[in-house]
């Protein structure tokens, strides 16, 4: 069963149209990157999967259910792991509250596993979730959505605003996920990283698919990518 | 003169008491559903009334233990039908919904109950004083001190303790990422809706025994607990639980000293501790509703 496939989305904030007719799919055990310019649309393309900003057109489909409209708990409870762009840990609980926060579903991640992998996290259990630096908040919204126990695993910018050595972390873990079986969706800045790990990659701009095949071809192509990183890498320190 | 003091600061702790409770609740709502609750007082005198109404059958042990579990029902019930439909739009339309609730209360305990305050006894042995020189303590007012003490306490403990209580402090900063973490966010809502509706109750059930049953006796309360959670500071339910005993001991003690002042004190109050302090007693900085 397909992961995750959305088809023709079409997504508005209010009267301005962000999305026009994005199609996407995360196959079985696949690492897909979107990428995209700042602005491309592409929290707003993981926003109408999740059920966060419902699309007003189009479909969303999760492990072969139809979840287009549905609260987010719902595509959720399917086994779709959200990790948002900027971490939104939750500042006023502790680690180990914020990771006993999510929907217990069954499988390989448990409260003890997720200190072992994350030791980090064990040393800083009891501190509130503000007082993390900017890396081991990364890792902490990692570690609380990998508790959902998902089958595919969306992450949103996840090394924004990292050192390189935390980067390199991530991708790491990201690696292990799909080693153990769920497939990833990574949204990136961090465009030759993301090409590397990925086995598909689609291309956003101005809110439509401008690019979509095998990661490696797209690697390749030195003037595509380099035109996206110096894009990205030229808004790095913007942020959001 | 000590006694007069003592005899203010007490009767203020037992007001100070029920204000915390009323405002407790409508901050646990407003915080997570970012509804303010106008119909607060109404589930309050619900509680009583529905406590006068079993105390025959059931006793008043009864009564205490089974009034507010109904009138929390009664909140769920509330809740899912009439302010769930209401969350996202607008705050104008909750709050017109929680305004009429309240006339809608007030005019069905008149239907049913009548116009006229009941009497509601707790256990006669209760309410005699413990001592000539402490006329004012009574039984009855020690219990009610104690039994709120351990409802704030039990209400800390599931917050602060519990899975329920963390994912409601989860969600009063980020019910949209909380959500995405496959927690139902519609039923947490509802629970802790009625969380708050059971102390109003609870506090209605406490305050019809000392002061007995009217249809409007929750409105005296709804303005001082206002004033409560904004002494104590926005979304701090330690900040609500002292601003209330404050204001309540600053009333008690004015009762006694000026009496025509018992009520102005607590708006001064307010705006005494807002010019020191914009953001009240506990305030979490920069947090604006
Ligand atoms: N809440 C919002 N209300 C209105 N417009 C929004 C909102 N969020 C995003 N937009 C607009 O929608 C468009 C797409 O935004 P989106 O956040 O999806 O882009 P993005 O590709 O994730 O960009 P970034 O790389 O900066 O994160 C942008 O033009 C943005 O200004
Ligand atoms: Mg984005």
């Amino acid at each position: 069963m397909t992961p995750l496939s959305a088809v023709g989305l079409e997504t508005f904030y209010g009267k301005s149209h962000v999305l026009h007719g994005v199609s996407i799919e995360v196959r079985e055990g696949e690492i897909v990157a979107l990428l995209g310019r700042n602005g491309a649309g592409k929290t707003t393309t993981l926003r109408s999967i999740m059920g966060l900003t419902p699309p007003r057109e189009g479909s969303v489909r999760a492990f072969g259910q139809l979840v287009t409209g549905l609260p987010p708990f719902r595509v959720a409870a399917l086994g779709v792991g959200y990790v948002p762009e900027g971490r939104k840990i939750f500042g006023n609980l502790t680690v180990d509250e914020n990771l006993r926060a999510p929907a217990d579903r069954p499988g390989p991640w448990t409260l003890a596993r997720a200190y072992q992998a994350f030791p980090r996290l064990a040393e800083r259990k009891a501190n509130k979730g503000s007082q993390l630096s900017g890396g081991e908040q990364e890792m902490l919204a990692i570690a609380r959505a990998l508790l959902l126990n998902p089958k595919v695993l969306i992450l949103d910018e996840p090394s924004q605003g990292l050192a390189p050595l935390i980067v390199e972390e991530v991708f790491r873990i990201v690696r292990r996920v799909r080693e153990e079986g769920a497939s990833v969706l990574l949204v990136e800045q961090n465009v030759r990283a993301a090409v590397a790990l990925a086995d598909r990659a689609y291309v956003l701009d101005d809110g439509k698919v401008i690019y979509e095949g095998a990661a490696k071809d797209f690697a390749a192509d030195e003037a595509r990518v380099r035109e996206l990183a110096g894009a990205s890498a030229e808004t790095w320190d913007l942020g959001d | 003169m000590i006694q007069l003091v003592l005899f203010g600061v007490f009767n203020g702790l037992i007001v100070g008491a029920f204000y915390a409770l009323m405002a407790i609740g409508l901050s646990l709502i407003l915080n997570l559903s970012g509804v303010i609750n106008f119909a607060h007082g109404g589930f309050l005198a619900l509680g009583g009334y529905l406590a006068y109404s079993l105390a025959p059958t059931i006793g008043f042990w009864g009564a205490l233990l089974i009034a507010p579990l109904i009138t929390a029902a009664i909140g769920l019930l509330v809740e899912r039908l009439l302010v769930r439909p209401l969350y996202g739009r607008d705050p104008l339309y909750s709050l017109l919904l929680t305004f009429g609730l309240a006339f809608i209360f007030q005019d069905g305990l008149r239907t049913i109950w009548g116009a006229q305050s009941v009497p509601f006894s707790p256990p006669a042995a209760m309410m005699s004083p413990l001592s000539a020189q402490l006329f004012f303590l009574t039984g009855y007012r020690l219990f009610m001190m104690a039994l709120v003490a351990i409802a704030v306490g039990g209400l800390f403990y599931v917050l602060g303790w519990t899975r329920l209580g963390l994912r409601i402090r989860a969600g009063t900063r980020d019910l949209e990422t909380l959500s995405t973490l496959g927690v139902d966010v519609r039923v947490l809502r509802n629970l802790n809706f009625g969380l708050g509706i059971y102390l109003a109750g609870l506090a209605g059930v406490l305050a019809a025994g000392q002061l007995g049953l009217s249809p409007t006796m929750g409105d005296g309360l709804i303005m001082p607990s206002f004033v409560s959670i904004i002494v104590g500071g926005l979304g701090s339910l330690v900040g609500t639980l002292l601003g209330g005993l404050l204001i309540g001991v600053a009333s008690g003690l004015a009762a006694v000293f000026f009496p025509s002042a018992q009520e102005a004190v607590i708006y001064v109050m307010m705006v005494a501790v807002l010019l020191a302090r914009p953001r009240g007693l506990l305030g979490e900085e920069g947090r604006v509703h």
